[in-house]
């Protein structure tokens, strides 16, 4: 019990810790935050449930009026804007990212990329497309084109979950709770 | 003359606990019973001198044998055995768990069955009585670290255990601090388990044991053990052999 | 830790957190009902003068937190211009900023501990699955380890830069995650050091 609350709490930190780090430049310098990344990292690593809940009780915290997304934002205002969809896909990106590292047999390195690919990429955007078409008054064909312009920052955010989640699982095997 | 602990009944008994961590045995069929008022462990890193203390503590669970606390099982009854021991971690950041010093200071007596209103009471009392009562709102991350080591060990004396484990307590602080809190643990009516790897903190002990690769390799009083010891380490640290790999 | 709860002592600081919580419920819900943008257009101006009675340096951080909404208000803006359907395209940027106005003016206007408690309550029928201890502690947890973290995460960018000429980017994630997988082990430690979770 101990040991989930503990997980739970700390990767939820983890999340906003890497939300504030100066924005991460990528190799061609398209700025991308690390924060998305830490989402599909609870997943990978924590499993689909403790990695659900990590995330949710980030997204409580926000909601309480601590500045933990990336960039300091925060507060209930971020639940009332056009990136409401991406807040309440995240959960469920964490969740799917983690159950496809519980249930495949993959080396980690494949089935975490896989996984943050299908819940952060699939299901968030599917959420975070649904959620800019509702605000911004428009089709969800329309939505989505505003949303490709993440895309290529959020492939290459999966491959390092890919890659992230490999380094945990050589360095403390036992620590990769998603396989424990 | 060494006193006799105020609170001990029974003391604490070790009979053949073994230890493994994923098959690796740490520690080995130790049977120790330990009733002084102030003990010392110590060994080197990976003498299993940290795994003895979370094994006392009930952190963990023997493999084999067991684990009394005035004939208590300190991994199974965790509630009786807040009264019981406290342990003050090495790095405060890995025990303050609250973000305020009240919260911090309140969870213990929480814990314990007290209702929230009458822990942060109690906290506030204690800060009030040792002169800071301002501290209480106090986000814990900007206290020093003197002061969280303070926190710790006012956090855990509030919930009067009769046996305190210090784990490497004086590691890593500068000369005034070190002697602050050696001078405090020396007035303190508990029983003191410290474990280090430093001789000098344990020479006043009423009795000192020795781990080894997870044995018991002297144990006896410091004026027996502790000259061994140090000329044993003086020994290894002239040879140049740190080239294996552990498992 | 810091909060987004303005310093700036407005009347709206002294209502309880709960029936703020209600009445932006009311408001939000309402807004995306209305279509005319006379009423859309009332409704933000009713925003921003309670957002007035803060004085002007509450209200200017107000606005300061709508900063973020910008290159939406710039996409709708000129895409209705394109589409020559601007009054729909003005209807939505007012509901936007309105509705996001709102909240934050929720958020600036209630103190943490407030907002917790309601939290606590609206937990309450989940008792059995998420007992409110648990989740108070889980959330203590959180803003205990934020700063800790972070201070860890500075430190290991400051490894990295010691013996690279490079800044150290995505590279510092894994030590990162690493870092928290075994503060959790400890902070289990310490929780059960204190008898645990029931």
């Amino acid at each position: 019990m101990e040991r989930s609350l503990s997980h739970i709490a700390l990767f939820a930190a983890l999340i906003a810790v890497l939300g504030l780090v100066p924005k991460i430049d990528l190799a061609a310098g398209v700025p991308i935050t690390a924060q998305s990344l830490g989402i599909m990292l609870c997943g990978t690593v924590l499993g689909a449930r403790r990695g659900a809940l990590a995330v949710l009780l980030f997204l409580g915290l926000v909601a309480l009026g601590l500045p933990l997304l990336s960039g300091g934002r925060g507060g209930l205002g971020v639940f009332a804007g056009p990136s409401v969809g991406f807040l309440i896909g995240f959960p469920l990106a964490a969740f799917v990212a983690g159950f496809v590292v519980e249930r495949t047999t993959l080396a980690p390195v494949w089935a975490a990329t896989a996984g943050a690919v299908i819940g952060g990429i699939g299901v968030l955007y599917a959420f975070g497309i649904a959620g800019m078409a509702v605000v911004l008054g428009k089709t969800m064909t329309e939505a989505s084109y505003l949303a490709i312009a993440f895309l290529p920052g959020d492939v290459v955010k999966a491959v390092l979950a890919g890659l992230v989640t490999q380094a945990i699982a050589r360095a403390r095997p036992g620590a990769l709770l998603s396989r424990a | 003359m060494p006193l006799a602990s105020p609170f001990s009944d029974d003391g604490i008994l070790l009979q053949d606990a073994s230890v493994a961590f994923s098959g690796r045995r740490v520690l080995h069929g130790m049977s120790l019973h330990l009733t002084e008022h102030r003990i010392g462990i110590i060994g080197r890193n990976g003498s299993g001198k940290s795994t003895l203390l979370r094994l006392i503590a009930g952190l963990i669970a023997p493999d084999a044998g067991h684990v009394r606390v005035d004939g208590i099982d300190p991994a199974k009854d965790r509630r009786k055995m807040l009264t019981r021991l406290g342990i003050l971690f090495q790095n405060p950041d890995h025990q303050i768990l609250f973000p305020t010093v009240e919260e911090e200071l309140a969870f213990g007596l929480i814990q314990m069955g007290a209702d929230k209103a009458k822990a942060t009471a109690q906290a506030r009392a204690r800060l009030a009585a040792e002169g800071r009562a301002h501290w209480a709102g106090a986000a814990v991350s900007t206290l020093s670290q003197g002061q969280r080591h303070w926190l710790c060990l006012q956090a855990i004396l509030l919930m009067g255990p009769a046996t305190i484990l210090l784990d490497e307590p004086l590691a890593g602080l500068d000369l005034p601090m070190q002697a602050r809190l050696a001078r405090a643990f020396a007035t303190l009516p508990q029983r003191l388990i410290t474990i280090t790897h430093d001789p000098a903190s344990v020479s006043d002990a009423d009795r000192v044991i020795w781990l080894e690769a997870g044995k018991v390799h002297a144990d006896g009083p410091p004026g027996d053990v502790l000259p061994e010891f140090v000329s044993t380490m003086d020994q290894l640290g002239m040879s140049d052999a740190d080239a294996d790999l552990s498992g | 830790m810091l909060t987004l709860t303005s310093p700036v002592d407005t009347p709206l600081h002294r209502l309880p957190a709960g029936g703020k919580l209600a009445v932006l419920a009311l408001f939000t819900a309402g807004l995306f009902w209305i279509t005319s943008p006379l009423w859309l257009t009332l409704s933000l101006a009713a925003v921003l003068l309670l957002h007035g009675l803060g004085g002007a340096a509450f209200a200017r951080h107000g606005l300061l937190l709508l900063r973020p909404l910008w290159p939406f208000v710039a996409v709708v803006g000129l895409w209705h211009l394109w589409t020559g359907d601007g009054i729909a395209g003005i209807s939505i940027i007012l509901r936007m900023l309105a509705a996001v106005a709102a909240a934050n003016l929720v958020t600036m206007t209630t103190r943490l501990s407030d907002m917790i408690a309601v939290l606590e309550t609206i937990a309450l029928p989940l008792r059995p699955v998420l007992p409110p201890r648990r989740l108070a502690l889980a959330i203590a947890l959180v803003i205990r380890f934020v700063p800790v973290m972070s201070e860890r995460l500075a430190q290991i960018a400051e490894a990295f830069r010691a013996r690279s000429p490079r800044r150290a980017g995505w590279r510092i994630v894994a030590p990162a995650a690493l870092a928290a997988l075994d503060d959790a082990e400890r902070v289990a430690d310490a929780l059960r050091a204190r008898g645990g979770t029931e």
